[in-house]
């Protein structure tokens, strides 16, 4: 059994999560410091290699048409979902492995820090703050990390407006 | 022991360590701290006078490796606190993936670590190839390999040269290492201007496989080169290594903690001058690397002359391994995709995200893709992120700074081996 089976173990026995196959568990922001916690302490996936922030704009809800055969659809808000993932170091005959969880933040709304849990969170987690406006609750220091102080926006958000006259593609 | 190494400073040794296991993995007792530093350390409380003074360090101090700066609390000359401020060198490297197309950004990451084109470049194409879902012919993962090898060492052979101007005059004179240090990295220079037309940001990967084949002549070129950088690392070791100032300012010196740097994320060199037996090249195989062996040296000393070791070593395990894929080559196509003549050709199949991870000469560097399901944008990331161990590394200095000279300081910040172009993106 590998070490990312395990996880996927733990978050499905213990936390009653649903696994996704290809991007791991959903987890939600109230339990994910426990969640890590867990992680960090019982399977030892101590080694903190990412969290990203990925901005989705709002769906709006479709009403249902009879006549032209659509169905209705609830909208989608505007939201960001927070990848982070860290990985077990080889030990033994187990190689190194991975685990990806993420978590879905409603924009105005917060998620929890897990630099307390992993100190390697600290400037990723700021970085995301800069580029993608995700606001990470109880961190020690959230300031700009890539961008002057007084930047206005967060670059990496979709609905951030590029003035180029040139388009690379289309 | 010889007579001249005996009467040097005390270097790391390996024999009779005692190892301990922190995160499911061994380490050194000795090196690790009974507590940590706090980075984030309240300046007024511990200071109420207003005794310390305020130094920034860069961010054109020549010594910083591109544009950090640091600002350092001092109380005299022993640094109190210390916060880098990053972004300098911001470019949106990030943002340009989200509107090139998958064919269109291996020249853009070219630019993220400078000082080794080719490991971006391959990292970056790794993740494209998951998310795309092409195959890498076995041709293509050979010369993806060796140029990766020649690659770490010419990077190491940039950072021995800049190491040793950061200790100002401590070998030989000034600037002597860094001046043989660059005359051998312009052989693999050339050796990359003759496999790719290009001295520095080679444009060389692409999804799916290679844009240049190995030219005729140029693994018979290559061996002779990497044999003349071989017997030239031994002077350097001759140069460096028994240099009682080199000991005096390395040993000892950025002490890092396995376990810290295991959470915090640091990889690469750093790690394994910390005792940790970590290397993705070995555990984790892309590329080539299943089809060799590799040895991955590591050392328990944890300070900057381990690190100065770790390098060194892996610099000559890196021309073992490049001479040796050298000779066997196999025949057969380099790219598995049709040439691309439209930027638009190469498509995601899916909206998921997908992360690869290769070992860089500075650690582990990742890629995060997710991929655009939008059939109108299929050729176009949603969202990259690349996870720079540079970034990790630095994250170091605020834990490595307090109690120490502002002289040891540059030293630790130099043996990270931080750039700045792939600290800020």
């Amino acid at each position: 059994m590998s070490w990312a089976e395990d996880a996927t173990q733990l978050a499905v026995e213990r936390f009653g999560l649903e696994v996704c196959e290809h991007e791991g568990p959903e987890v939600g922001t109230d339990r994910l410091v426990a969640f890590c916690r867990a992680l960090k302490d019982e399977l030892d996936f101590c080694f903190f290699v990412y969290v990203v922030s990925v901005h989705y704009p709002e769906v709006p809800p479709v009403e249902a048409d009879a006549e032209a055969g659509v169905e209705a659809t609830p909208g989608i808000p505007d939201r960001t979902v927070v990848n982070y993932r860290v990985r077990r170091l080889a030990n033994g005959d187990r190689p190194t492995e991975t685990f990806a969880f993420r978590t879905t933040v409603p924009t105005g709304g917060s998620t929890p820090t897990v630099s307390g849990v992993w100190v390697g969170a600290d400037w990723q987690e700021r970085e995301q703050y800069d580029l993608v406006g995700t606001v990470f609750s109880d961190h020690p220091d959230l300031r700009r990390i890539m961008m002057p102080e007084d930047w206005p926006g967060h670059p990496l958000r979709r609905d951030y407006a590029i003035e180029t006259s040139h388009f690379p593609w289309r | 022991m010889n007579e001249i190494e005996s009467s040097l400073p005390n270097a790391s040794l390996n024999d009779g360590v005692q190892w301990t296991t922190v995160g499911g993995v061994q380490v050194p007792v000795e090196l690790l701290a009974p507590a940590w530093p706090d980075p984030f350390l309240d300046v007024e409380e511990y200071d109420p006078d207003g005794d310390l003074m305020v130094l920034n360090m860069g961010p054109q101090h020549p010594s910083t490796h591109g544009v950090l700066r640091v600002k350092l609390v001092l109380d005299g000359e022993i640094c109190i606190k210390c916060v880098p401020y990053l972004g300098y060198l911001h470019r949106g490297v990030e943002k340009l993936c989200e509107r090139l197309s998958y064919v269109q950004i291996t020249p853009i990451v070219d630019k993220n670590d400078y000082v080794s084109p080719m490991t971006n470049e391959l990292a970056i194409n790794m993740a494209f190839e998951a998310l795309v879902g092409a195959e890498v012919p076995r041709r293509a993962r050979y010369i993806r390999t060796i140029c990766a090898e020649i690659q770490r060492v010419g990077s190491h052979l940039l950072w021995l040269g800049t190491f040793g101007l950061d200790m100002g005059g401590a070998i030989g004179g000034g600037g002597s290492i860094f001046m043989h240090t660059f005359r051998e990295r312009e052989l693999l220079l050339d050796l990359f201007e003759d496999l790719t037309g290009c001295r520095f940001h080679y444009n060389t990967h692409t999804v799916g496989g290679n844009r240049h084949d190995i030219p005729a002549g140029w693994a018979d070129k290559a061996v002779k080169v990497l044999g003349i950088i071989g017997t030239r690392l031994n002077e350097y070791e001759d140069f460096v290594r028994d240099n009682h100032v080199f000991r005096a300012r390395t040993v000892g010196v950025g002490m890092v903690d396995p376990k810290l740097a295991i959470e915090l994320g640091v990889s690469g060199p750093v790690l394994r001058a910390s005792g940790v037996d970590v290397d993705l090249r070995r555990d984790q195989p892309y590329a080539a690397y299943d089809e060799i062996e590799i040895a991955v040296p590591t050392e328990t000393g944890g300070d900057c002359f381990a690190r100065y070791l770790v390098r060194v070593a892996e610099m000559r395990e890196s021309i073992r391994v490049a001479t040796e894929l050298l000779g066997g080559v196999p025949e057969g196509p380099i790219c598995s995709l049709k040439p691309v003549k439209l930027p638009g050709a190469v498509k995601a199949k899916h909206g998921r995200g997908v992360y690869t991870a290769i070992e860089s000469p500075r650690g582990e560097l990742g890629t995060f893709v997710v991929g655009n399901p939008e059939r109108r944008q299929s050729a176009i990331p949603y969202r990259c992120k690349i996870r720079s161990p540079s970034m990790h590394a630095l994250q170091l200095l605020p834990y490595l700074c307090p109690g120490n000279n502002i002289s040891d300081i540059i030293v630790t910040l130099g043996s990270l081996d931080p750039i700045m172009g792939e600290v800020d993106r």
